[in-house]
């Protein structure tokens, strides 16, 4: 059974009940208490991938830009909002707060003229709030591949908490 | 005096563009519009825009054979191109990334982030 929380489209959810691969549009969020894969493309955005050992309940989002406006609290596409709703999907599909870890991907500065030494460029806004509202949780991150100058497509997999990353 | 920065939007679809403008309406740019990926490529050699959104599927050349031909004019191929991608269109984003694209958006565009994105690009 799939467990939706707040911004989890539809059809990924079709998907993951019908099969076990999943693509993530920007601005939404995913959890699962079953394997399965789960896949996005990220420039500047970020994706927090979320993982209980344990039962191997997962979860990722993909969000694009750092903080919510006010007028907008609930929305996967800002990173504080997004991060926050994505541990309460995955607390909900199974996964257990202390056991919680995180894998952090995305965040490029896709023009190396903009990334200017010392410039917080958008990538590593999004990056920075991702790791402030895990740190805010006490949920640790195990891995990451962040900034850089090129896009990725990385590949989630709930069964083992596993994530490939191929840059483009 | 500063010189305004020019964006180029290519895509041909009217309702697209007319968000496109509407979105960038308020913001220091000036903006070029071409229907197509031949004439995006041709106005972008021409114009020297700053930076270029560029829809993908298009008549005569799509977007991602105008943004290889970009890539491939030497006085055009540093420009930064954010791509235009329908919501679903996975294989298509990846296919941009691959030739050459700094960025996308899907459609329908969030007026923030590709604010967001273009001022990440190239600033306001």
């Amino acid at each position: 059974m799939i467990r939706t929380g707040a911004g989890i489209p539809a059809e990924a959810a079709r998907e993951a009940g019908a099969g076990t691969s999943v693509y993530l549009h920007p601005g939404h969020l995913f959890a699962s208490p079953t394997p399965c894969t789960v896949t996005t493309i990220l420039g500047s955005c970020v994706a927090v991938c979320l993982w209980d050992p344990l039962t191997r309940a997962g979860g990722m989002n993909h969000f694009l830009l750092a903080h919510h406006p006010a007028m907008d609290p609930g929305s996967a596409r800002y990173g504080d909002s997004a991060t926050d709703l994505l541990i309460e999907a995955v607390l909900r599909a199974g996964g257990a707060r202390q056991r919680l870890q995180a894998k952090l991907f995305g965040g490029a500065c896709v023009l190396g003229s903009a990334a200017a030494p010392g410039s917080v460029h958008l990538g590593l806004k999004n990056v920075l709030v991702a790791r402030e509202r895990l740190a805010a949780h006490d949920i640790p991150v195990v891995g990451e591949d962040v900034e850089g100058s090129r896009g990725r497509k990385i590949h989630f997999l709930t069964q083992d908490g596993s994530v490939l990353v191929k840059t483009l | 005096m500063t010189q305004r920065k020019k964006i180029l939007l290519v895509d041909d679809s009217s309702t697209v563009l007319m968000v496109e403008q509407m979105i960038l309406r308020n913001s220091p740019f000036d903006i070029l519009i071409a229907r197509d990926g031949e004439a995006g490529f041709e106005t972008a050699v021409k114009e020297r825009p700053d930076l270029i959104l560029m829809d993908v599927m298009m008549p005569r050349m799509d977007g991602f054979d105008a943004l290889r031909e970009i890539r491939a004019h030497e006085e055009i191929k540093d420009t930064p191109v954010i791509m235009v991608t329908t919501r679903g269109e996975g294989v298509n984003i990846e296919t941009g990334y691959t030739a050459g694209c700094n960025d996308y958006v899907t459609k329908p565009i969030n007026g923030s982030e590709l604010l967001s994105k273009i001022n990440n690009l190239i600033g306001s």
